[in-house]
C-alpha cells in the first residue's frame, strides 16, 4: 500500500495533534500565537501538496489519473488533488481569523484551532472518498465537529441556540443519509463507487428499481444538508447568524465545499446513469434554492444573517452547474466555488475585524467605515460585488460559466431555458441586498466613533490574498478554467 | 408462512408501535416514559438482528444502545428535572405537518418496497455476520473509516470537556 497517498490527511491529524498538545506548554496570554504556529503549519502542507499534485500530473493534467489505496475505498485523482489544495486553503484563512476573533472566545481557543483542523482532516478524507462508508465517516467527522464549533462561543446563548439546530437538523440529514445508504446497499451489494458504476453499465434494470432511486434520493437529500440546497436549507440563516464568524465562515467555504465534492463524487462517478435521468429533479431543486435564498435575503439587516441566505442563494447556482449535467458544468462548479472562497472569506475577516468593539452583527456597525478603514471598506465591497456577480470579479465569470453551460444544454431540454431565466432573476435581486451592504459601508450617516481599526499583519495578508485571488480569477480566468478542467476529467459523463 | 415470518411481523409490530409510543404517547409526557420507551423499540430491534441471523449486533445493540446510550439517557432526563416538558402542549399544526411527512416518506418507501419485492425471489439465509469475519473486515477492508472514527471520538470528547466544564481556563 502507498503511504503517501494519505499524507497530505496524516500531516493535517498531526498538526491538530500537535496544536491540542501544545496547548498544555503555551502560557495564557501567548495562546493565541498558537493560531499563527497552525496556519505556518498548513501554509507548508499547502506548498507540499502542489509538489504532490506535480507527481500526480507530471505533464499538466492531460491524462486520467487515479490511485486507490484501502481497497480501492480511498481514491487520489485530479478532483481530490483540486479539493484537497481547496480545503487547505480555506482552512489556513480560517485558523487566522480565528485568531483575530481570539479575544471573543473565552474558553480554548487552542481547542478552537485543533477542531478547524479535526474538520479540515474530515473533509481531506471526504474529497478521496470512494466508498459509501468513508463518505459517512468523514462527513460525520465535518459535521461533529461542526456542532462544537457553532456553539463555542457558550456564553451567548445564539451560539448554543446554532449548535443546537444544527445539531438537530444535521442528525436529521444523516438518518436520511444512512437510510438511502441501507436501501442502494441492500439492492446492489456494494458501497463502492468504482463498483457500484460498473454494476450500472452491465446491469441498467438496476438504475430502474424504485428502492435503488429511493435510496440515492435520500442520500442526496442527506448531502443537500451540507449544501445548504432545498430540501435542507433552513437551518443555514440561523446558524450562520448564533455561530462565531470564523466557524460560519468556515460552514460556508469548507463544509459547502465538502458537500459539492461528494455529490460530484456520488453523481457523476458512482451513478452516472441514474443523475442522467435527473435532469428535471435537478433543475427544479437548483430554481427553488436560488428563488428561497435570494428572496429571504431582500429584508435582512444582520450582516451574518444575510451570508447565511446569501449561501443558500450561492448553493443554487452551484446547482445549475450539476444540473447540466456535463463536465463543462462541474468544471464551472469548481471554478465558482474557488471565486467563492476568496469572496466568503474577504467579508467574513471584515466581519470579525468591524464586529470586535460592538457586540452586534447588525449592518449598521459597518456606518462609517469607508473612512475608518478603507483598506476594509475596499476589501467588503470587492467582496460583496463579486458576490452580486459583476465582471471583472471572480463572481461574475463563474456566474457566467455555469450559465453558459446551462445554456449550452438547453436545446436538449427546454426546462433549462427557465432555469437560466431563474438565474438571472436571482442575481438582479441580489443586486439590491448586496449593494445594501456598500451603500452601509459609505453612504450612511457616520456614527460618533471614528477610530481606525488596527489590522494585523497576518490579517492584512489574508485579506490581500482574497482581493488579489478575486481580482485575478476574474480578469484571467483562464489558468484556473484549465485546472477545473483537468480535475473533472474523471467524471463518469459527457463533455 | 413460516415460524420466522411470525416472529419477524410480531417484532416489526412492537418496534413500530414502541417507537411511535416514545415520540407521541397519549397517556404520559413524562420523559423517562418516552426514554423506556426507547428501550423496548431496541430490544425489539435486537430481535430483528436474531432473526436475521446477526447474532453479534443483536447482542451490541442490547449491551451498548439498551445499555450504556439509555442510562446516559436517564441520567440526563433525571438532572434537568424536565417537568416543564410535561406541560408543555403539543401544536396542531406542527404535530399535523408532521404526521404528513412521516406519511409521505412512508408511502414512497412502502411503494418502493412492494414493487421490489414482487421481482424478489425467495432465498435462504445464510450465517454471515459472525464475530470473527466482523473483526476481520474492520481491521483489513474497513480499517481507514474506523481509524476515522477514533479521530471522531477525540473530536466528541475535546468537544464535550469544553462545552460543558464549569469554567475552563
Amino acid at each position: 500500500m502507498n503511504f503517501s497517498l494519505i499524507s497530505l490527511e496524516i500531516a493535517v491529524v498531526i498538526l491538530a495533534l500537535g496544536v491540542l498538545l501544545g496547548d498544555l506548554w503555551t502560557p495564557a496570554q501567548h495562546k493565541r500565537k498558537l493560531g499563527y504556529a497552525a496556519a505556518a503549519g498548513l501554509l507548508l502542507i499547502f506548498i507540499f501538496s502542489i509538489f504532490a499534485r506535480k507527481e500526480l500530473f507530471p505533464s499538466g493534467g492531460t491524462e486520467i489519473l487515479a490511485d486507490y489505496a484501502f481497497g480501492k475505498m480511498f481514491v487520489v485523482d485530479g478532483l481530490a488533488t483540486f479539493f484537497k489544495q481547496f480545503f487547505i486553503l480555506a482552512a489556513l484563512f480560517v485558523i487566522i481569523m480565528a485568531a483575530e476573533f481570539a479575544d471573543r472566545i473565552k474558553t480554548g481557543i487552542a481547542e478552537f484551532y485543533s477542531l478547524i483542523l479535526m474538520a479540515l482532516a474530515g473533509m481531506l478524507f471526504a474529497s478521496s472518498a470512494n466508498d459509501f462508508v468513508l463518505v459517512f465517516v468523514a462527513l460525520e467527522l465535518i459535521t461533529i465537529t461542526f456542532y462544537i464549533l457553532n456553539s463555542f462561543q457558550r456564553n451567548r446563548i445564539s451560539s448554543l441556540e446554532a449548535g443546537i439546530k444544527y445539531l438537530i437538523l444535521g442528525a436529521v440529514s444523516t438518518a436520511f443519509f444512512v437510510f438511502g445508504l441501507a436501501f442502494v446497499f441492500g439492492i446492489s451489494g456494494t458501497t463502492n463507487f468504482s463498483e457500484l458504476h460498473s454494476l450500472l453499465s452491465t446491469n441498467p434494470v438496476l438504475g430502474t428499481q424504485p428502492l435503488f432511486l429511493a435510496g440515492l434520493f435520500f442520500i442526496f437529500v442527506g448531502l443537500a444538508f451540507k449544501l445548504a440546497a432545498f430540501p435542507m436549507q433552513v437551518w443555514a440563516p440561523d446558524v450562520y447568524q448564533g455561530s462565531p464568524a470564523p466557524a460560519t465562515a468556515f460552514l460556508a467555504v469548507g463544509s459547502k465545499a465538502a458537500g459539492i465534492v461528494l455529490l460530484l463524487r456520488v453523481l457523476f462517478i458512482a451513478v452516472p446513469q441514474v443523475a442522467l435521468e435527473w435532469t428535471n429533479l435537478l433543475i427544479g431543486i437548483a430554481a427553488i434554492t436560488i428563488l428561497y435564498g435570494n428572496l429571504c435575503a431582500i429584508p435582512q439587516r444582520n450582516l451574518k444573517r444575510l451570508m447565511g441566505y446569501s449561501s443558500i442563494a450561492n448553493a443554487g447556482y452551484l446547482l445549475l452547474g450539476f444540473a447540466a449535467l456535463t463536465r463543462t458544468g462541474s468544471s464551472a462548479v469548481l471554478y465558482y466555488l474557488a471565486g467563492y472562497l476568496f469572496t466568503v472569506i474577504a467579508a467574513f475577516t471584515v466581519i470579525v475585524l468591524v464586529t470586535r468593539q460592538q457586540d452586534s452583527d447588525d449592518i449598521t456597525v459597518l456606518a462609517g467605515l469607508g473612512r475608518r478603514s478603507p483598506f476594509l471598506a475596499a476589501a467588503l465591497t470587492l467582496a460583496m460585488v463579486s458576490l452580486a456577480g459583476i465582471p471583472p470579479l471572480a463572481g461574475f465569470f463563474g456566474k457566467f460559466l455555469l450559465l453558459k453551460a446551462v445554456v449550452e444544454q438547453g436545446a436538449s431540454n427546454t426546462a433549462y431555458y427557465v432555469l437560466v431565466g431563474v438565474a438571472i432573476a436571482g442575481v438582479v435581486m441580489s443586486l439590491y441586498y448586496y449593494f445594501g451592504v456598500i451603500r452601509a459601508i459609505y453612504w450612511s450617516r457616520d456614527p460618533n466613533d471614528l477610530s481606525p481599526i488596527a489590522i494585523s499583519i497576518p490579517t492584512r495578508l489574508s485579506l490581500g490574498v482574497c482581493m488579489a485571488g478575486m481580482l485575478y480569477l476574474g480578469v484571467n480566468p483562464e489558468p484556473a478554467i484549465q485546472l477545473t478542467k483537468a480535475a473533472v476529467k474523471v467524471l463518469n459523463i459527457g463533455i | 408462512m413460516s415460524a420466522a415470518d411470525i416472529f419477524f411481523y410480531i417484532l416489526a409490530f412492537l418496534t413500530v408501535a414502541c417507537g411511535v409510543m416514545v415520540v407521541a404517547n397519549p397517556f404520559s409526557r413524562n420523559p423517562v416514559t418516552s426514554a423506556m420507551f426507547l428501550v423496548l423499540t431496541i430490544v425489539f430491534m435486537a430481535g430483528l438482528f436474531i432473526l436475521l441471523n446477526a447474532f453479534f449486533l443483536a447482542a451490541v445493540q442490547i449491551l451498548v444502545y439498551a445499555g450504556a446510550v439509555i442510562v446516559l439517557f436517564l441520567f440526563v432526563i433525571m438532572l434537568l428535572d424536565l417537568k416543564e416538558e410535561e406541560r408543555r402542549k403539543v401544536k396542531t399544526i406542527g404535530a399535523g405537518l408532521g404526521t404528513i411527512a412521516v406519511g409521505a416518506i412512508a408511502f414512497l418507501i412502502g411503494r418502493s418496497i412492494l414493487s421490489y419485492a414482487k421481482t424478489l425471489p425467495p432465498t435462504e439465509l445464510t450465517l454471515q455476520g459472525s464475530t470473527v469475519a466482523l473483526g476481520r473486515k474492520l481491521f483489513t477492508d474497513y480499517v481507514l473509516p474506523f481509524e476515522i472514527l477514533s479521530l471522531l471520538l477525540l473530536v466528541a470528547m475535546v468537544g464535550v470537556i469544553l462545552l460543558s466544564k464549569k469554567d475552563l481556563k
